[in-house]
């Protein structure tokens, strides 16, 4: 088990550290005046190769490299040029995350419940009414772009519930829209992959195994369907609540919300390389490390896994 | 009981019956289970499903009606920007009417025009994602699975790739590169070859370790028949099943594109760009049609191949064939 | 072996029993009509091809017919009540594990993967006797897990199903089976999916088990020789039909539906070398159709023109061997008895 876990904490680091060397030497493809900041147009060539130089954006490719691990290790990700410019990256995210975190979670709590509870009735009620309703649900969630059924939840709700358009923290009755809006597609996938899951158990030889021993339709259920069906879900829950850090894009700048996705998304329209370099790189080492506790806690709950070699991906 | 009325029919059978028959017992073969053929039972198994039916059908009059849109009779064109011949003002923000069937946007293009110019557009991204999947898949995938040194190598890039959120490479792909068309389909077709690629690898060690398929190569079976009677069937159907859905999902990374600001420029008409447009003004009650319009034909186009796209691989699968 | 007492009532009965099961839209008939008796202590094998009706006709016997499966008509009396009329799951309760338990053909699938060894039979114990605390039905596991062989019971009870072999687990199987004493132990194909020498070890077993237990046994299979070696009473099924029943000495050495004779002249055992082995032609009838005559016929190079047309009664040769065909009918030509079951009784019939 131990064994296990080193192993395939080591694959994340090697994972890591290639994703962040590709997103550097991707970010030196970009046209550089990202880091100029305003006031860019004033300045005049010899300027610019000055300020670049002093960035140490002119040094070899391998030094600049280095000095980018020598940085990360510090968990020092450079300043901002034009969000906030010469901010050091650290002072901005730390006030965003706490919004995008205390959002985040309670929708995933709130889909992890929802979701695996629907996911449940529906593979009980196989091929009934509320399956079919279900299926209907997670099809249009699903198919629509997420894009489109924000806009008219904002657009309905606000005016139906008689809830406020924009996000304010100090008023809890404005997160309930973007929590039940980010919570909708994740509550879909939770119900899908439950029922599914739930099924394919259903169809297996143990479960005849267990009816001919003379359970109860209602015991194999619970002790033996859904034990087994909850298992492989086990593994994406560290992902989606890491996940919960970054926030999310759409939402977050719908809403106005001050947190992490929203950050990203100004910082895109705004040009700031480096802003936007740092997020990619957080973002990716927040899924890097979910999937692997994900991996981790499943070899805890698999029995069957402490002996193979295999992990990773899914 | 039964007995009884059995000994009473006994007494009735002509003597000359019980004598031996001498029938061929090589026909009772045919007399066996019925024929099956894969793609029929296909058909079948897809066409009980109304739904999708239904759906295959909204499809393909959408499809129709978006390439033969602009040689219609009374078409307008997408970008041009209509002139009031009195006041010589631009007919900004007319509702739908006779003249503009989904009336105009802020600055006086005909909707209708736009939405179909914007279907094409988003219909030839996701056509154009989900073919290249589908190329680079079975490429990735069949090296992936036949040649034994690529193995290791392709398997940690996947792992790789596998754990970075597909909305991150997506944005950076498309913040480096500067949106474009090429770029999108780039980096749509770049994030989605991965499943594909995965899928192809399986089946090839299938083709190649399944016992099924080492008994019919040991029984003489050509390779070329194993290839077309146990692989391109499910092949066929993978690849159906991913350039369905391959649609909604460019759809929906492009309407979400260019809400972050990564979508099309504004010159090209797209789905994205018009939700985008209807999104500014959606707090006015009167302007609203200019969301609701793109927002069902988007709706519309995205359901109809998600179900199609589903019904399709269950169809496809010979365990519902039973 | 055991003697039979034919003077006792059947402890199971089955009476014209015709099951359909729905597919594709179209009804398919599993079971066309079967009677079959089961005494108390016995052990009857039912044979036949794959898709003969064999799994189906037990499965109906503790309700665990597929959900698209149902019992046209018919009667199946158990201890005097008719289980055919069990239409919740309440009844079958009653039945399942406590009188007739099960053990299946795959002991790689049958057990869930995720629960320990221990676990899966504790919970069967309980499930039927209550027991006051977790340590005695912790000491009962135990117990059982040793008298199907299990060394080392309190260890193996915390072992997962993967950590077994798959004869060790097909034990596992069968003290779930027995865990509840039933009075029917029905084998589905129990050794089909183990090796050779893993396949005497199981018979064993479940031979001492029905000594131990006073166990009624039904075998399903398909394997001849685990037939001739455990069972006291044989019937023959073909096309969802019993078409001959006998005492194992009966259906081996004086069988008498072309079917039968057909089934014990495949067996590769009585194969000569340098002669092509005997194999029965064609494939079994489409059960989506009715149909009409003799369901063997086709393929039987012996058949008469009347298996064509009406189908045969059954008909009592001895107090214990009936068949249903038309050779048994007075006008019916003589069929020479085949070359191989007369190897066959000079070979197994002496060592008997």
């Amino acid at each position: 088990m131990i064994k296990y876990a080193l192993k395939r904490s080591f694959q994340s680091l090697g994972t890591l550290f290639i994703v962040v060397t590709v997103v550097f030497l991707l970010m030196r493809l970009m046209p550089e005046e990202g880091y100029f900041g305003s006031g860019f147009e004033k300045l005049d060539e010899v300027q610019k190769e000055a300020i670049l130089k002093n960035m140490g954006l002119r040094d070899p490719l391998v030094i600049q490299l280095k000095n980018f691990y020598i940085r990360l290790v510090q968990f020092d990700f450079g300043t901002s040029t034009t969000y906030r410019p010469n901010v050091s990256v650290n002072e901005i995210i730390k006030d965003k995350i706490p919004y995008s975190l205390w959002l985040g979670l309670s929708s995933v709590f709130i889909s992890m419940i929802v979701g695996i509870a629907s996911g449940i009735t529906m593979a009980r009620n196989k091929n009934g009414f509320l399956d079919k309703l279900g299926t209907l649900y997670i099809v249009i969630i699903n198919a629509v772009p997420a894009a489109v059924y924000y806009l008219f939840l904002q657009l309905y709700l606000t005016k139906f519930l008689n809830l406020p358009i924009l996000f304010d923290v100090d008023r809890p009755i404005s997160w309930i829209l973007p929590i039940i809006s980010m919570s909708l597609g994740s509550i879909a996938a939770y119900a899908m992959w439950m029922r599914r899951y739930m099924v394919d158990e259903l169809n297996k030889d143990y479960i005849k195994l267990a009816r001919a021993k003379g359970m109860k339709s209602k015991s194999i259920m619970t002790s033996h369907v859904m034990r087994n069906a909850l298992v492989p879900m086990v593994q994406y829950f560290p992902a989606s609540i890491l996940m919960a850090i970054g926030g999310s894009l759409y939402i977050e700048s719908l809403y106005s919300i001050p947190g992490m996705g929203g950050l990203l998304v100004d910082s895109i329209q705004r040009q700031d390389n480096a802003l936007v370099q740092a997020l990619v790189l957080i973002f990716s080492a927040i899924s890097i490390f979910g999937l692997l506790m994900g991996d981790i806690l499943m070899a805890m709950v698999d029995p069957r896994i402490k002996f193979g070699n295999s992990g990773g991906g899914r | 009981m039964k007995l009884k009325t059995h000994d009473r029919l006994v007494e009735h059978i002509a003597d000359d019956l019980f004598e031996f028959a001498n029938a061929d017992t090589d026909n009772s073969e045919i007399a066996g289970y019925s024929n099956y053929s894969y793609w029929r039972s296909t058909v079948q198994v897809f066409l009980k499903n109304k739904t999708a039916v239904l759906f295959l059908g909204v499809i393909v009059i959408l499809l129709l009606f978006t390439m033969i849109q602009p040689v219609l009779p009374n078409q307008k064109d997408p970008t041009f920007i209509h002139i009031n011949p009195e006041t010589f003002m631009q007919f900004r923000n007319v509702k739908p009417g006779t003249e503009f069937w989904f009336g105009t946007n802020a600055i006086g293009q005909d909707l209708w025009a736009r939405i179909w110019s914007g279907t094409r557009t988003s219909l030839l991204i996701g056509f154009a994602v989900g073919l290249f999947e589908v190329v680079i898949g079975i490429i990735i995938g069949t090296l992936w699975g036949y040649v034994k040194k690529l193995d290791r190598i392709i398997t940690e890039i996947y792992n790789v790739w596998n754990n970075i959120p597909t909305t991150v490479i997506l944005i950076l792909l498309t913040y480096i590169f500067r949106p474009s068309l090429s770029t999108l389909i780039f980096a749509m077709a770049i994030t989605g070859w991965l499943s594909m690629a995965r899928l192809v690898r399986n089946l090839v060690t299938i083709i190649r370790d399944r016992e099924y398929n080492m008994a019919s190569r040991c029984l003489g079976t050509p390779t070329y028949r194993i290839l077309t009677k146990n692989m391109l069937p499910y092949l066929v159907s993978v690849i159906m099943l991913r350039v369905a859905l391959a649609i909604p999902m460019a759809i929906g990374a492009e309407v979400f594109l260019t809400y972050i600001g990564l979508g099309l420029p504004v010159q090209i008409p797209s789905l994205g760009n018009l939700v985008n447009e209807g999104r500014v003004l959606m707090m006015s009650q009167s302007l609203r049609y200019q969301l609701f319009f793109p927002a069902i034909v988007i709706s519309m186009i995205t359901i109809s191949f998600y179900v199609m796209g589903n019904a399709f691989a269950d169809a496809a699968d010979p365990k519902n064939h039973v | 072996m055991t003697s039979i007492n034919r003077t006792r009532e059947p402890i199971l009965k089955l009476k014209d029993l015709v099951i359909k099961f729905n597919l594709r839209g179209k009804t398919l008939t599993a079971i066309r009509s079967a009677s079959l008796e089961l005494y108390k202590g016995e052990s009857l094998a039912i044979v036949g091809e794959s898709g003969s009706g064999k799994s189906v006709l037990t499965k109906s016997c503790m309700g665990l017919l597929d959900a698209n499966g149902w019992i046209d008509s018919g009667e199946i009396i158990y201890k005097g009540y008719d289980m055919s009329t069990y239409k919740v799951e309440k009844d079958w309760l009653k039945i399942r594990g406590k009188e007739i338990a099960m053990v299946f053909q795959d002991p790689m699938t049958s057990l869930n993967p995720l629960k320990t060894i221990g676990k899966q039979v504790q919970e069967t114990l309980e499930l039927h006797q209550k027991y006051l605390n977790k340590g005695d039905a912790k000491t009962a596991t135990y117990d059982l897990l040793t008298s199907v062989g299990i060394d080392n019971p309190e260890k193996r009870y915390k072992q997962y199903p993967h950590e077994f072999s798959g004869g060790m687990r097909q034990r596992i199987v069968i003290a779930i089976a027995v865990a509840c004493r039933p009075e029917i132990l029905i084998c589905d194909e129990p050794t089909t999916a183990l090796d050779v020498t893993i396949q005497a070890q199981i018979i064993e077993l479940l031979e001492s088990l029905q000594r131990v237990y006073d166990l009624t046994i039904i075998y399903i299979t398909h394997d001849l020789g685990v037939v001739a070696h455990v069972a006291d009473r044989v019937a023959v099924m073909y096309a969802g039909e019993i078409v001959e029943v006998g005492t194992a000495d009966e259906i081996f050495y004086e069988p008498i539906h072309p079917y039968t004779n057909a089934l014990l002249s495949s067996l590769p055992q009585l194969g000569v070398k340098g002669e092509v082995l005997s194999a029965i032609k064609g494939t079994p009838p489409n059960l989506f159709k009715t149909i009409k005559g003799d369901a063997f016929a086709p393929r039987n190079p012996n058949a008469l023109k009347v298996d064509f047309l009406h189908e045969p009664p059954m008909v009592q040769v001895s107090p214990t061997h009936k068949a249903k065909t038309w050779l048994l009918d007075p006008r019916a030509p003589k069929v020479p008895i085949s070359e191989n079951v007369i190897r066959l009784k000079n070979e197994w019939g002496s060592s008997e």
